[in-house]
């Protein structure tokens, strides 16, 4: 009889559990419809399965600036969302233009591109399991759903992410010298500037022009240290910039003489 | 009497001057830098990696003498990704697998970054024909490194801004630049992706106009599905990549069929030594076309170029007469100069045209000056590259972008003469424009951090 009491006390102390360990294993073995779900159902789910994943998109700038929505990268079927949204195309449908080709140029690009179809995109965003970082494996290293690159994230995240497959040295002066690089696009970014500023009176009217054009190119100077694609760190940056330079200089040099003229003349 | 001393001393004194000469050029490359002005400049830290040989020190922050299998423990868990490439390739694959102490050493406080030198103790075919390369002169893959870096902009800029250059250039001094590590692999090289890191861009942009070309455009519908483990020849190939063209049967080397020279300056490419190098181009594309076909492609390539250079040539008479009439502002005088260029501070002289050093004057010229750059370096290669890529569209683009480019630089010159007349006529003297051209934040850090 005890012997009976005892053992209903124990089984009713395991109940809760067993009924916690059943839900989750259903939950977990759950077959989920193929979809396609609307964003609230996405939401609404997955807030329930990883409320981490969830914040983090909540608080990074696909919901916070652009307003992503979840099917945007990982599709309308949910057999096949995660490998879809880890293939760079994903991405590049939105993110075009310099950002995409400044990537796609790189070697990290470039093998990738060539690797696609032998690569298992269905594992985890992790060292060893990709020869070369599709744009995933950086920004949501992890499956991360905010920007893991991002600047407010710190150096360390990055050197961390590097590291997976570069020696630490090597991207410590890696990333050293990209910062040299940058500073030295922002002291052109600074001339050009104070150039500018330096005209009181009537400006050119070339110059709103050439400084979105020094603005633009301090951009790809970024985007050519941060995806390691050369030719955006050179021709696409540092000489475009240099050419913003002259072409500010020359603009304000004749309006001086130009100005000086019409002075005499008034004279 | 005397003729006979002067005859005895003339070839004294040319002995005596050409032993100096040898003299000067090797210690002038005794500095911190490397090539001909390694005594102007010392390297960006990162610049061990791009140039292993002169720059490269090994990391110490391990000990020990290790063995094949404990660097792979190790690196299996720190950096995963490599060994999973290196597994995969042929290194690995091998039955008398290539480790990492083969290329690396063994010794971690003394590791190696391994050079084409490395690589060409087993692979000295390959490296034979890399190295060879030198005697068909630059443009080519063997000497890129040492003509970046005696480049005069390369020593007159901060270095970690110049890193950028010697990134592309390093194909000089790694054979990774087309078979990424740890794999190495010879079929990825064969694949046009292989070339583009580099070869793109507004100099140089080889991926746009071969990718937009009929041989790139079957590349990019059916490429994925062809058997790349292939030799680079005939028949193996629907359509031909850079390398099948380039690096023909996999010889590694891109100057040796060169003839038009990259379109940087004009050919005569009817030279006996040219009419060589154009049979050895018809017996390539006769490997899938006609020859008489390829002769005809090639004789409207020679015409692309023939009328590229009249276009440059009237742009260059234009800066020429500006240079003659004192008009171009800031004077030579009035521009930051290369610093070790001691030419230029005697006698200061705009550079106009390739031989006069047109490739530097990017920065510290003038803004027609710039204009012609561009049309020399980005309107002008993309028009050559196209003809050389059978793109016609590209063609015609970078001619319109060279005519837009000429007619600007003529009604930018008319505006200068005018300018300078209507001066003139109210005998205004020109101030200097010493002050705007020779101050500023990016400006001043160069001239103390070259």
């Amino acid at each position: 009889m005890i012997k009976t009491s005892a053992c209903r006390v124990i089984s009713f102390a395991w109940l809760p559990g067993i009924l916690c360990l059943a839900a989750h294993t259903a939950l977990a073995e759950q077959q989920v419809p193929p979809g396609p779900f609307t964003e609230t159902e996405c939401i609404t789910c997955h807030t329930e399965r990883d409320p981490v994943l969830v914040k983090q998109w909540r608080e990074g700038p696909h919901s916070t600036v652009s307003k992503t929505e979840c099917s945007s990268c990982h599709g309308d079927s949910h057999e096949d969302s995660g490998m879809r949204a880890r293939r760079d195309e994903s991405c590049s449908s939105c993110h075009e233009g310099p950002a995409s080709h400044s990537y796609s140029t790189s070697k990290h690009g470039v093998i990738n591109r060539l690797e696609a179809g032998r690569q298992d995109w269905q594992k985890p965003l992790q060292p060893g399991y990709y020869r070369a970082p599709g744009c995933s494996y950086c920004h949501l290293h992890n499956g991360d759903h905010g920007d893991t690159m991002a600047p407010d994230r710190g150096p360390e995240v990055r050197q961390w992410i590097c590291s997976g497959c570069h020696s630490p040295r090597y991207v410590r002066e890696q990333f050293a010298n990209g910062k040299r690089q940058l500073a030295i696009a922002d002291l052109k970014l600074a001339e050009g500037e104070s150039l500018m500023s330096s005209v009181t009176e009537t400006q050119p009217d070339v110059l709103p022009k050439l400084r979105q054009n020094l603005i633009q190119h301090r951009e790809n100077v970024l985007l050519g240290v941060g995806h390691q694609s050369p030719d955006y760190q050179w021709w696409h940056g540092q000489p475009a910039l240099d050419g913003d330079l002259i072409r500010i200089r020359d603009a304000i040099s004749e309006s001086q003489r130009r100005k000086r003229l019409l002075g005499n003349r008034e004279e | 009497m005397r003729y006979r001393l002067i005859l005895l001393a003339l070839p004294v004194i040319a002995l005596l001057v050409v032993s100096a000469g040898f003299a000067y050029v090797h210690w002038s490359k005794g500095g911190t830098g490397t090539g001909l002005y390694s005594r102007y400049w010392s390297p960006d830290p990162v610049q061990g990696y791009w140039d292993p040989d002169n720059f490269y020190q090994s990391v110490k922050s391990v000990e020990g003498v290790f063995k094949a299998a404990l660097c792979i423990q190790c690196h299996e868990g720190i950096t995963p990704g490599i060994v999973a490439d290196w597994r995969v390739s042929r290194h690995g694959q091998s039955d008398n697998p290539v480790y990492c102490n083969d290329c690396h050493g063994n010794d971690h406080q003394h590791l190696r970054l391994p050079t084409p030198e490395v690589c060409g103790n087993c692979h000295q075919k390959q490296h034979g024909e890399f190295k060879d390369e030198a005697r068909y002169g630059f443009p080519s893959h063997v000497l890129a490194m040492e003509r970046a870096v005696d480049a005069k902009h390369f020593v007159d800029k901060p270095k970690g801004e110049v890193q950028s250059c010697i990134q592309c250039h390093s194909v000089a001094t790694k054979c990774d630049s087309c078979h990424t590590r740890h794999r190495f692999d010879a079929a990825e090289a064969r694949r046009p992706e292989a070339c583009i890191t580099c070869h793109s861009g507004p100099p140089h942009p080889d991926d746009e106009t071969y990718f937009g070309s009929a041989h790139g455009r079957l590349y990019l519908a059916e490429g994925d599905d062809w058997d790349w483990s292939k030799p680079l020849t005939k028949g193996n190939y629907k359509a031909p990549t850079c390398a099948y063209c380039h690096m023909d049967s996999g010889r590694h080397q891109v100057a040796h069929k060169s003839v038009w020279k990259f379109g940087l300056r004009e050919v005569n490419p009817h030279t006996s030594k040219n009419q060589v190098l154009r049979k050895k181009w018809i017996k390539l594309c006769s490997d899938c076309h006609d020859q008489e076909q390829a002769r005809q492609w090639l004789t409207g390539l020679d015409q692309e170029r023939k009328q590229a250079w009249q276009k440059l040539y009237a742009a260059e008479d234009i800066l020429k007469d500006l240079r003659n009439d004192n008009l171009l502002q800031p004077a030579a005088g009035e521009r930051p100069p290369y610093p070790m260029d001691w030419m230029d501070r005697l006698w200061p002289r705009e550079r106009i045209g390739f031989f006069e050093g047109q490739a530097s004057a990017f920065y510290n010229v003038s803004a027609i000056e710039r204009d012609y750059f561009e049309m020399w370096y980005f309107d002008n290669l993309g028009a050559y590259k196209s003809a050389a890529h059978g793109n016609q569209a590209g063609v015609e683009s970078g001619h319109r972008k060279m005519a837009a480019s000429l007619d600007r630089i003529e009604t930018r010159a008319s505006e200068l003469y005018h300018l300078s007349e209507t001066e003139q006529r109210a005998e205004i003297t020109p101030e200097p424009s010493h002050e705007i051209w020779m101050k500023g934040a990016y400006t001043d850090y160069n001239r103390k951090h070259n």
